[in-house]
């Protein structure tokens, strides 16, 4: 039941980001009188400087999921790569792949971001780059053991034996039988990144050409959304992080737990 | 020998290619390296800004500059902040007490919360209050750490008044500290524990399936002693990993909470430092950062060659 709630979260979400322009009422940049309370023009209100709150948020979802997205898309693929090489090959290239591996856990990701932010101008692509490019071996670690397991069965024996190219085995043959790992993986790498690119746009290293969660929670703050009590601000975008953020993650932790039983 | 060979090599290789890094960044990146690497608050006549690039041996060529570069980190010569008007270190080491003041408890109270709870949750039938338990971990392992902090800020400080809306000074006594911290102490810590409760769940639902569990059932133990005595050692090897390999991550979250609680921390120094672009400040943090995350996934593995003697034989 859980995972169904969350399938259709997920989906609501996307539709909602890749129809924007036709559900939103406003235009997110058109501004009127600010600091409006929820009425029947504008729903959730106007910010400071007038937008319409509502379609901020709809608007918005569009930077947060492509970040997310995007992100996790770049770690997938990199940690599967990594992972799927070191663990089919072992030997010295493991070894290398594994070292590089350890190296990039321990890098304090967040921090780093926040100073390539503080030097370069701040863009969505630049976050989700980075963000993609740092967040990917916890995927290669699990990539590496499940294809350690799966490179020892018979099947994958029988592929070499007739003469299977290593490139054909390690993606027709073995490729398939990982993916039950990728997947709960790179849904928790899209909950990762979004919770990040949140809390750098809440420092105000959001990309300001673009509407996103983060930074309308980060305006509602510093331009007096908290003390004026106007919870509609601040509130609603925090909300749309979290639920979506738990829609995919408990698609993925359902996904595990299936997994599992599935396996014995 | 407590860590093998090859591991200690990765940590050396870790931070010599993070410092590397910090070196490059600011002396490559559009715009003024002067400007780069004193912040953009300085404001300096023609001549000043010579002198100081030649006292910044900006002169020099770029691998004499690196050179220089580590002879500095080892005396600890982390630059000057012409915002603070300060030592960058001194600054760091003023700030980063209130840092470790959030983030040691809540690791340690966060490792126990979750560890346990997940431990049940994983062990039990899955009846309703087990599910909720499971439900509210997922939610708050869903929203940024922050955010639970407006929110609490805006019911229990704003709201109610039961706690203090802003940071403290240095003078406060024990208790008057104690109440500041509270709130977000009690954030990160469940932050901390939903994290663990996850994996601790899944690891437990792996472990009572194996062979030993039910020896210790035929051996006639009673349910919670299985657990507690047999399954509990196993199943919490993923979180000791778990808890090193989120030090940074939990690290970055105490900074955020920071800002939201105007506590004295490293946090709020990130923040003022990037408004002001203080980027000497900038780089001391990172580096700091770094040394303090290195070093808890260094006492990690320590710690688990203690409690898996398998590793150490491996090694």
């Amino acid at each position: 039941m859980l995972n169904r709630f969350g399938l259709v979260l997920v989906v609501l979400f996307v539709l909602i980001a890749i129809l924007a322009d036709i559900i939103s009422p406003h235009d997110p940049w058109d501004r009127f009188e600010p600091y409006e309370k929820p009425n029947r023009n504008h729903i959730l209100g106007t910010n400071d400087i007038g937008n319409d709150i509502l379609s901020e948020l709809i608007h918005g979802s569009r930077a947060s999921l492509i970040v997310g997205i995007g992100a996790a898309i770049i770690a997938t693929l990199l940690g599967l790569l990594v992972g799927l090489f070191s663990g089919y090959f072992k030997g010295a290239l493991d070894e290398i792949f594994m070292g590089i591996t350890d190296i990039f856990l321990m890098i304090p990701r967040i921090p780093l971001i926040i100073m390539l932010a503080a030097f370069l101008k701040s863009s969505i692509w630049l976050i989700m780059l980075a963000l993609g490019l740092l967040w990917w071996t916890s995927t290669a670690r699990v990539v590496r053991s499940r294809t350690l397991q799966v490179r020892e069965m018979d099947y994958v024996a029988s592929a070499k034996c007739l003469g299977f190219k290593n490139r054909h085995i390690i993606f027709s043959d073995i490729l398939p039988n990982i993916f039950p790992v990728v997947v709960p993986k790179f849904m928790l790498t899209v909950a990762t990144a979004m919770i990040s690119e949140a809390s750098l746009s809440f420092l105000g290293l959001g990309d300001p050409s673009m509407k996103s969660w983060g930074l309308m929670i980060n305006f509602a703050l510093i331009k007096g959304g908290l003390v004026n009590e106007m919870w509609w601000w601040y509130l609603s975008p925090g909300l749309c992080i979290i639920l979506f953020v738990y829609s995919i993650v408990s698609l993925g932790f359902s996904f595990e737990e299936r997994k599992k039983v599935n396996l014995r | 020998m407590l860590l093998s060979k090859k591991k200690a090599l990765r940590y050396l290789i870790a931070l010599f290619i993070i410092f590397t890094l910090n070196f490059i960044i600011p002396r490559t990146m559009p715009g003024d390296p002067i400007t780069n690497l004193l912040g953009e608050n300085f404001i300096a006549s023609e001549a000043t800004i010579q002198e100081l690039k030649i006292e910044l041996g900006l002169d020099k060529s770029l691998s004499f500059q690196y050179l220089d570069y580590w002879k500095d980190i080892f005396t600890l010569h982390l630059g000057y902040s012409y915002h603070f008007n300060q030592k960058v270190i001194s600054i760091i080491f003023m700030r980063m007490k209130w840092t470790l003041a959030l983030l040691f408890p809540s690791i340690l109270l966060g490792a126990i919360l979750g560890t346990l709870l997940g431990a049940l949750s994983g062990w039990k039938k899955n009846n309703l209050g087990n599910k909720a338990t499971t439900w509210a971990f997922l939610a708050v392992y869903s929203s940024p750490p922050y955010f639970l902090g407006i929110i609490f800020l805006y019911v229990f400080s704003f709201k109610w008044g039961l706690f203090p809306f802003k940071g403290f000074y240095e003078t406060g006594t024990f208790l008057d500290v104690l109440q500041h911290l509270f709130l977000p102490i009690l954030i990160m810590s469940t932050f901390a524990a939903s994290r663990n409760y996850m994996i601790m769940r899944g690891s437990v639902l792996i472990e009572k399936e194996k062979l030993y569990v039910v020896y210790a059932r035929a051996k006639g133990l009673y349910g919670n002693s299985i657990l507690f005595r047999h399954i509990f050692k196993n199943a919490s090897l993923p979180v000791i990993t778990l808890i090193a390999l989120d030090f940074g991550f939990l690290l970055s979250g105490a900074l955020f909470v920071e800002i939201v609680f105007s506590m004295n921390g490293m946090g709020t120094l990130i923040y003022e430092a990037l408004l002001s672009r203080d980027y000497p400040v900038l780089q001391g943090c990172f580096l700091i950062i770094t040394i303090m995350v290195i070093a808890a996934n260094f006492f990690a593995d320590i710690l688990y060659s203690f409690i898996d003697p398998r590793v150490k034989e491996k090694a």
